[in-house]
């Protein structure tokens, strides 16, 4: 072969190869690509269209627009106009949708674009590059549904449902939290929660919410968010982290529970629960009143004699004075106990005289069944805050509890101890104590192990609810057949 | 165990209780004594025969029909009065010790004094 032949073939082959390169680059991409000439005739095609559409080579390359796709679809897209646009402006067009339907072919959609390919300043031919994104568009609205889903969950629950940024500002907030707190989730987002809280629970979101951000296990709580109006509303509330998938700590979620409805119940549940306590009691009772009642029976009966001395005149009166103030104090501690509780904020109270009267209401059992009652003298004044007369009762409950583990007799050792600034009451019986695998069950609602007909239940419960609901607790330590010991622990004033 | 001049003992935690059985005893020309708990009232019914025993049901130390038993095993035969604050007449207690022929009979406090005056009939001896 002459030189001009061999350099003639080596151009040849090289361009060959150019153009089987681009036409296999073509081939190979994963969506359809046409380039179309100015008559809006289809130059080529790459396999990926020939394959969707299921048309040939020959009956696509060369043929007009209109007759590759179907005309409605033409016409619909404007492909004609938009095509002419990109030759007269060398623009690309912005991505646009289309939903392809063909006889024997499930429904597709497409995003297309028109890019143009110039020389010089002359657009030559218009690319129309084809997309199919009719499964990303599924996985998207299915994504949409479960999104939606989703938050209709959060937002149909009764309860309170909000999250937080790590710094504890409101990301957001459901239909719940906006019905009991009056607030919308437009005026809260991005303020912080704790301003929506009762100021004097201030230290215990404080302590909610650190110990969120540090993962500590999601733990239960109790302090009262202030409505728009002012009104605040007890709420017992769980916090738990956020985490993204490394595992770093990016928000709280807090779930809230109304406490309103259930304190309007323990409140009635208290006052039954008196009432019965009163009904256990009135044995005791009776038999402390008859006492003195009966010596002032036989003192006046004996001034009605005749011949006696005046000593012992004088002796019958006293005994008679003595005898009714007697019965007056028991007769007033069971009124003042009967009644339900006025107060019902949380005020200064001194915590020994409460329980010292709570002492004195159930010496009367005590003496019946011969259990001695030992209290250990402290401190006469101890201040905390609290509603004096759930305290009382907690604290009656408490020592029922313990006279009657000891059907027999016994002791009950009331101790108070001051420790920095908590103050702690020992409450220890002699009695049949309680096996360690009942140890935490004793505060579940309706755990019992009196017969029936004798005991609720429900006392340890509501006791436990109340000591809490005074930012306290309450600790068992016991043994079978030795005895047990609570201890109930309420934060000082001073 | 002495032969004493027959007495009657007074058992009640409460002192002032005491003190108005005393005086009834004394107006009725019988002589008496007072103890305050079972411990005491057993060691008494152990060194002295009395006639009569006065015992109240609720004692600091023991329940009063326990120590009715009590006693019973010490002396067979004296009579035994319940005189109770806590329990009434047809309470089960009472008329079973009543039946077990425990008791001789029971009287409720507050009582009228012509109760207690007449209880003395079931003195077992004269008393003076």
């Amino acid at each position: 072969m002459s030189r001009i032949g061999e350099s003639a073939t080596r151009a040849l082959s090289r361009n060959e190869t150019k153009n089987i390169s681009t036409m296999t680059i073509l081939d190979a991409i994963p969506s359809s690509i046409l380039m179309i000439d100015r008559d809006l005739r289809v130059i080529s095609a790459n396999r990926h269209f020939l394959e969707s559409a299921k048309r040939t080579r020959n009956n696509t390359v060369g043929c007009d627009l209109g007759k590759v796709f179907p005309p409605v679809i033409v016409k619909n897209m404007a492909f004609e106009s938009r095509i002419q646009s990109v030759f007269k402006e060398n623009r690309v067009t912005r991505g646009e949708r289309m939903v392809y339907r063909a006889p024997g072919i499930p429904l597709r959609i497409y995003y297309y674009r028109i890019i143009p390919f110039a020389q010089g300043r002359q657009v030559e031919s218009v690319m129309l590059f084809l997309e199919d994104v009719t499964e990303q568009v599924r996985l998207s609205e299915e994504v949409r549904r479960v999104e939606r889903h989703l938050a209709s969950v959060v937002e149909s629950a009764s309860d309170i449902v909000l999250s937080m940024d790590v710094s504890g500002r409101i990301f957001t907030w459901n239909r719940a939290a906006e019905k009991i707190s009056g607030y919308t989730s437009e005026e809260v987002r991005g303020r912080f929660f704790s301003e929506f809280c009762a100021d004097e629970h201030g230290c215990e979101v404080v302590r909610a919410l650190s110990g969120s951000r540090s993962g500590k296990k999601a733990l239960m709580n109790e302090w009262d968010l202030v409505t728009t109006e002012g009104v605040s509303i007890p709420v017992s509330w769980v916090c738990s982290p956020m985490y993204d998938d490394f595992a770093q700590t990016v928000g709280i979620v807090a779930v809230g529970r109304n406490l309103a409805e259930r304190r309007k119940l323990e409140m009635q549940l208290l006052q039954s629960q008196k009432l019965a306590a009163l009904g256990v009691m009135a044995g005791g009772i009776a038999h402390e009143i008859r006492t003195p009642l009966a010596v002032c029976s036989s003192a006046a009966q004996f001034l009605m004699e005749d011949g006696l001395s005046p000593d012992f005149q004088k002796d019958c009166a006293e005994k008679i004075h003595v005898g009714i103030k007697r019965a007056s104090v028991i007769i007033e501690d069971l009124l003042k106990f009967a009644r339900p509780s006025k107060k019902s904020h949380m005020q200064q109270m001194n915590i020994v005289s409460t329980i010292d009267e709570a002492l004195e209401l159930v010496t009367h059992q005590a003496r019946i069944q011969q259990i001695e009652i030992v209290k250990s003298a402290g401190e006469d004044s101890l201040i905390i805050s609290g509603i004096s007369g759930l305290i009382q009762q907690v604290f009656m409950n408490l020592f029922m509890n313990a006279i009657n583990a000891m059907p027999d007799g016994g002791t009950l050792a009331v101790s108070l101890e001051r420790v920095k600034n908590e103050i702690l009451v020992y409450i220890a019986d002699t009695g049949q104590g309680i096996a360690k695998e009942n140890l935490d069950k004793i505060f579940d609602p309706f755990y019992t192990t009196s017969p029936v007909g004798k005991g609720t239940g429900l006392g340890l419960s509501v006791c436990y609810s109340i000591v809490k609901q005074h930012f306290g607790s309450i600790e068992v330590d016991s043994q079978i057949g030795e005895g047990t010991t609570l201890c109930v622990r309420l934060p000082l004033l001073f | 165990m002495t032969r004493a001049r027959s007495k009657v003992l007074i058992i009640d935690d409460e002192e002032d209780m005491c003190w108005a059985l005393e005086n009834i005893m004394k107006r009725q020309g019988v002589s008496s004594r007072s103890v305050v708990c079972g411990q005491d009232a057993l060691e008494l019914v152990r060194k002295f025969s009395f006639g009569l025993i006065y015992l109240d049901v609720k004692l600091p130390d023991i329940e009063g029909i326990e120590l009715a038993q009590q006693i019973r095993g010490i002396d067979r035969k004296v009579p035994i009065v319940l005189v109770s604050g806590f329990f009434y007449h047809d309470d089960v207690p009472v008329q079973t010790a009543l039946q077990d022929k425990l008791i001789s009979c029971f009287i409720s406090k507050p009582f009228q004094h012509n109760e207690i005056v007449g209880s003395l009939k079931f003195a077992r001896r004269r008393l003076n």
